[in-house]
């Protein structure tokens, strides 16, 4: 078994055909051409914000007993007839099942002015690309981020945590188009500039333009001129399909493979950004690390069950890692949705909140949630584990929806006499009173009475304020006062009185 | 506490009880320990030995009958199905005498491999986990009071508020802190204790999916890495297999897991800086982490207290000052019951039964030959799953499987296989209704001995008044039996010359009492106490870690490892978890608990806790009663309808048998490192009882 492309999905394939194949039946060979050990991509945007330690990336090592790792080695070419990879080092494998994980990298548009390849435009994929960008944002002055997807979006704030200035420039009209509406994207634009980064939208960059080799401006489309000396091209992925197309395997805008994962070629197979299943590429890692797992599944002869038991995929959650926006979307937009639909949008600008809610058939099937932590964790658990829903979904904005409301110590003089004080000892408030009544005029004496406080001590405050309040309705005991005794009672105002014999 | 003997209002005429200045409670008895009193004289007590006629019925007969009855029958047994044809299943509420008594009886006179308690539905996940990285396994490795000087603790899945309200005084300073932390998808009574306090701020809940819990720890540990708040010092010196570890948790960044858990990214990371503000390492007061039932009632529980531990070392803590991980027990003697040869694998002094140099020592002590010694058993689950297969005949003693073991339908059918079933109990629990032998046994008040806590203190029983008819100690009956059953090898009934031979069979073992006897017990100072491992002339030991863990090297392992979905998981047609546990007035099945009175009142029957989302959904009033139905069966109980929970959730309490019998719905799936049963979630749908419409049931004849 040979793998080529030790980045995330290929890492999670090996991993999981060691855990599964224990009888160790595959002989595996991992090839990877970047430099390092292999480590969590989509952790790049946390490191560029200074907010990942480099050592929170490091995946785990595949256990050497078990696979040879050829790190820092490419896979030049496919040969097909003799089921062999030419690696870079100029040795040859053989294989029985070859696995494509060979990832993406970004799109670079052609712009004029880009064919001189000046200093400082980058690109964000690699570790060597985030150590380059976070270098360089030392001396920046002004950066200027092409693409207002997610990935756009995560390093513009991750540059602006590290406190240079930031435009994210944008052909659409609104950012993050593939997943937002207009309305929360117009939110997400407020809540960007309140951090300090600009956005500019409905434009394009027409023109970089450099001098003595380093970029000093971009001109946009309105011929407007940015000034910017660090420049971040983020408009998307391409697969990286090379290696196959050269060996004559079916290529479109990925290497192409039918539901069981297999590409045109016999015994070789494509999983993660690179293929282009039926239902379409995504750039999203979740559907890369299920390909993995299904493929595993499928070596080791086991059905692939469906783990969630659910049935049909749904659309990934989509979560953009920015310190200082939350922002979740999934599924069916507001936009989208259909006549019987039942769609709840809250727009609060004041607090650049906004929430959009599709509740299709008693299911969740669509959410969009910026600015409101408190209740996107559980949005995004309802929907991705389906779990049932309030008959009123409008039940669903209120956070904590989940915790409920805490419920307050009553104070003494409101709560119903059958209330339980002491919870260890399961001591009522009618109780107390009647200990009262008969005597026990302190914490210590109502706490010999009815061992109420005598457990975890937490009724004692309530204790103590029930006691205080039945002497202070009591002022002076009942023989000095000028009614005389009265008999134990309760009277309207629910004020006992004390006998007094 | 201390008891009186005497008429009292709670304990008709048994003992009077009052709470006496202890360290671990504070002085604290909750209700269930001022009514105890009164399961002395339980009106169904069981005074005399039962033993099933001819019509079916238990009735009355003489001891000599009933042991030699049972003497008999496991005869035949053994001599047609082998001597492993006999099981025994022990209980953690059995004293340390009782407790070793019981695993020599089994392995020298019956000599079958067959033995476990219930104490594996307790901690065996935490013991497996600690045994696993500490290289042994007492609870807390420190001591309990230890937690009033600390400054922040993350209790995972324990609700100690209601299991053990007393405890909680010890969690008043680090309240004050705003250092507590508490993890449970219910709010309950623990959660609520991190609503802000009069003198402080109180703490945080989070709130996760049941069965998430390892994740959201990994979470934690990932944020500590990448917030680079390691003690890299302390790890590349006290531990090994950190940087698999540390790469192990690279794949669990915030949001996936606040996706997965529901929990916040937000509480994550207040909870990582919480903890890592605390350490030692970085001048706090000290961080603890505890692990109760629900994080460890998994089929990866062990990895889950693993991911605990992990945490735990990754911050520094084990052996530092008020810090470190630790297990909380419910059980009275969960821990001692363990150390002591009631699990399948273990000899006295927490040594291993398939271990040569253990073997020869125990069976010195035994003065048996040590091949006679019956190898490996099964654990709980599994043994129960044997019953009327490769075991015929069943000991029971000090547990109510028929309530308290999952899949509880399928255990009574088992049950009702075996040839011979006998129960030890003081009262007639639903299983020893079920017995073909009962025999009447001493409870606490009525005998001598000792119990080991959580901190692994061993404390004395003491006895306070006669038991009443011809009810008799376990450890009178074992010694009968090992003469009705022709044994040569010697048993005490005397308790303390039992806990001597316990000591020197403990000698030199994990936990070594050799340097304890009933006298040096008496003699204790409260405050200083007797923590084991207690070797000859040590005196004991408070703490654990300070310079070394128990591996040979010295080291505590850091094992890597990765969460697993519930067995039993969500699906169309079972979108809710169930998850079960306690309440405050009752205990385990309630054998005990439900004769009393005074518990009852306050908790009376089971009951259903859900989501006013989820009830609305289902046209469920507060009141109603509400069938529960997983794969295996259906409770039904009322409702009770509250905000606490979350609303992909219910909550039932498992004292009670019959219709609400929470244990017929939940899971018997095992974790395959501990042997715990998956007690704490599984998939159910939920519907009105009066709407609720039974599956139909294949009858096989
Ligand atoms: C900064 C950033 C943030 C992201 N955030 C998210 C997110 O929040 N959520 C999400 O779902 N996705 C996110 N993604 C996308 C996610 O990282 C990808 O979907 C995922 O990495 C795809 O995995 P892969 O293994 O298919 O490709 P890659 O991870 O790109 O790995 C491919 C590997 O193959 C190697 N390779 C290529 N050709 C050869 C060859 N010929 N020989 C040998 N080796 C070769 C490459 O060097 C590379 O290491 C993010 C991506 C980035 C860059
Ligand atoms: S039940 Fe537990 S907490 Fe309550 S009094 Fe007994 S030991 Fe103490």
């Amino acid at each position: 078994m040979v793998v080529v492309g030790a980045g995330m999905v290929g890492h999670r394939f090996v991993d999981e055909l060691v855990r599964g194949d224990v009888a160790g039946r595959f002989e595996i060979e991992l090839v990877g051409a970047e430099e390092y050990e292999p480590y969590n991509r989509i952790l790049l945007s946390e490191v560029l914000a200074g907010r990942a330690d480099l050592r929170a990336l490091g995946l785990p090592l595949p256990p050497q007993e078990r696979v040879t790792f050829w790190r820092g080695v490419a896979a030049d070419s496919i040969d097909p007839a003799s089921r062999q990879v030419l690696l870079s080092d100029g040795s040859r494998r053989d294989y029985d099942h070859l696995v494509l994980a060979t990832g993406a990298r970004a799109f670079v548009p052609p712009l004029p002015g880009l064919e001189s390849a000046p200093k400082h435009v980058h690109v964000l994929r690699t570790l060597d690309d985030t150590r380059n960008i976070a270098a360089r944002a030392m001396n920046a002055k002004h950066a200027v981020v092409l693409g207002g997807g997610l990935l756009g979006l995560e390093a513009a704030c991750g540059l602006r945590r590290r406190g240079v200035p930031v435009t994210v420039v944008d052909l659409d009209t609104h950012l993050m188009a593939t997943q937002l509406d207009q309305a929360p994207a117009r939110m997400l634009a407020a809540q960007l500039r309140s951090l300090g980064v600009d956005v500019v939208t409905g434009t394009s960059v027409v023109e970089v333009i450099s001098a003595y080799d380093e970029i000093v401006a971009v001109r946009l489309t309105d011929e407007r001129l940015l000034a910017a000396d660090l420049m971040l091209v983020s408009c998307g992925i391409r697969a990286e399909s090379a290696l196959a197309a050269d060996a004559g395997i079916t290529v479109e805008r990925g290497i192409v493979v039918d539901e069981d994962l297999r590409t045109s070629q016999d015994r070789v197979y494509a999983i993660g950004d690179c293929a282009q299943p039926p239902s379409g590429t995504t750039g999203l890692l979740a559907p890369g690390w299920r390909q993995a797992e299904q493929l595993v599944a499928s070596f080791l002869g086991r059905d692939e069950l469906d783990p969630s038991g659910v049935g049909d995929e749904r659309p990934e959650p989509v979560k953009l890692k920015a310190a200082g926006v939350d922002l979740v979307t999934m599924g069916v937009r507001a936009s989208q949705a259909c006549d019987h639909d039942r769609v709840l949008s809250v727009s609060d600008g004041g607090a650049r909140r906004h929430v959009d809610l599709v509740v299709r058939d008693g299911e969740l099937v669509g959410v969009t949630v910026l600015g409101f932590p408190e209740v996107s964790a559980a949005l995004t658990l309802a929907y991705d584990r389906r779990t049932p829903l309030p008959a009123d979904p409008l039940a669903l904005l209120v956070p904590g929806g989940s915790s409920g409301a805490v419920e307050e110590t009553p104070s003494p003089m409101r709560m119903p006499g059958s209330t339980t004080v002491c919870r260890c000892t399961g001591v009522t408030k009618k109780q107390i009173v009647t200990a009262w009544e008969q005597g026990a005029a302190t914490v210590d004496a109502v706490a010999g009475a009815t061992r109420a406080t005598t457990g975890c001590g937490g009724c004692k405050e309530v204790v103590c304020g029930l006691v205080d309040w039945l002497n202070a309705s009591d002022p002076g005991t009942a023989a000095e006062s000028d009614s005389g005794p009265v008999s134990t009672a309760v009277t309207e105002r629910n004020i006992p009185v004390r006998t007094t014999t | 506490m201390t008891l009186t003997p005497s008429p009292a209002p709670d304990a008709g005429e048994g003992v009077s009880v009052a709470p006496r200045a202890f360290p671990t409670s504070k002085g604290g008895l909750c209700h269930k320990g001022w009514t105890s009193g009164s399961v002395l004289r339980a009106p169904d007590r069981i005074t005399e030995p039962l033993v099933r006629n001819a019509a079916g019925d238990l009735e009355p007969t003489t001891w000599e009958h009933a042991l030699s009855m049972i003497a008999g029958t496991v005869r035949s047994i053994q001599a047609e199905h082998g001597r492993d044809a006999i099981g025994v299943f022990g209980g953690g509420g059995l004293t340390n005498e009782k407790a070793y008594q019981l695993g020599k009886f089994t392995r020298t006179v019956l000599r079958t491999k067959h033995i476990d308690y219930n104490g594996r539905f307790c901690m065996s996940s935490a013991a497996a986990a600690s045994n696993r990285a500490f290289g042994i396994d007492r609870g807390m490795p420190f001591r309990l009071d230890d937690l009033a000087g600390t400054g922040a603790v993350l209790l995972l899945g324990s609700n100690v508020a209601d299991t053990m309200p007393p405890f909680v005084q010890h969690l008043a300073g680090v309240r004050e802190r705003g250092g507590l932390i508490v993890v449970d998808p219910r709010r309950s009574a623990t959660a609520a204790l991190t609503d802000p306090v009069a003198a402080g701020e109180g703490g945080l809940h989070l709130q996760p999916l049941p069965g998430t819990d390892q994740t959201l720890l990994l979470g934690l540990l990932h944020l500590v890495v990448a917030d680079g708040l390691t003690d890299e010092e302390y790890l590349a010196a006290r531990t090994t297999g950190w940087d698999e570890v540390r790469r192990s948790v690279s794949l669990w960044w915030p949001s996936r897991v606040a996706a997965t858990t529901g929990v916040p990214e937000e509480q994550l990371r207040r909870t990582a800086a919480l903890l890592a503000a605390a350490s030692p390492s970085r001048g706090g007061r000290g961080a603890m982490i505890l692990s109760g039932r629900g994080s460890e009632q998994h089929t990866d529980g062990t990895d889950t207290v693993t991911a605990a531990i992990n945490l735990a070392l990754a911050l520094g803590l084990p052996g530092r000052p008020a810090s470190g991980y630790g297990c909380l027990t419910g059980q009275g003697n969960g821990q001692g019951g363990r150390e002591h040869g009631q699990k399948a694998d273990q000899l006295p002094g927490y040594r291993m039964i398939d271990d040569p140099a253990a073997r020869a020592h125990v069976a010195g002590v035994w003065g048996v030959d040590p091949d006679s010694l019956p190898g490996k058993g099964v654990p709980a689950v599994q043994l129960l799953g044997k019953l009327g297969g490769e075991v015929k005949a069943l000991f029971v003693h000090g547990a109510n499987v028929l309530v308290s073991a999952p899949d509880a339908t399928a255990v009574r059918r088992r049950l009702e296989q075996l040839d011979l079933l006998v129960v030890c109990d003081f009262v007639p629990s639903e299983t020893a209704l079920l017995a073909d032998v009962v025999l009447p046994v001493t409870q606490w008040a009525e005998e001598e001995g000792t119990m080991t806590n959580l901190e692994g203190r061993v404390l004395r029983r003491r006895k306070a008044i006669d038991p009443p008819g011809q009810a008799r100690s376990e450890l009178e009956i074992l010694a009968d039996l090992a003469r009705a059953l022709g044994s040569q090898v010697h048993f005490d009934t005397e308790p303390s010359l039992v806990f001597d031979e316990l000591a020197r069979a403990s000698a030199g073992g994990k936990a070594d009492y050799s340097g304890l006897s009933h006298a040096v017990l008496d003699a204790e100072d409260s405050t200083r106490g007797h923590y084991w491992p207690a070797p000859a002339g040590s005196g004991g030991t408070p703490r654990l870690f300070a310079r070394r863990f128990a591996h040979p090297d010295g080291r505590a392992r850091m094992v890597a490892v990765s969460p697993g979905a519930p067995e039993d998981d969500l699906r169309r047609d079972a979108p809710v978890y169930l998850v079960t546990g306690r309440v405050l007035a009752q205990y385990q099945s309630g054998a005990q608990t439900r004769r009393v009175e005074a518990l009852n009142a306050v908790a009376p029957a089971a009951f259903v806790e859900l989501h006013p989302h989820l009830a609305r959904l289902h046209q469920i009033d507060d009141g109603d009663d509400v069938a529960v139905t997983s794969v295996r069966g259906t409770a039904i109980a009322r409702a009770r309808i509250t905000g606490t929970i979350r609303p992909d959730t219910v909550f039932m309490p498992f004292h009670w048998p019959g219709d609400g019998m929470a244990n017929a719905v939940t899971n018997d799936a095992t974790d395959p490192v501990s042997g715990m049963p998956e007690f704490k979630v599984c998939a159910v749908s939920i519907a009105r009882a009066d709407l609720f419409v039974p599956a139909q049931v294949e009858v096989l004849v």
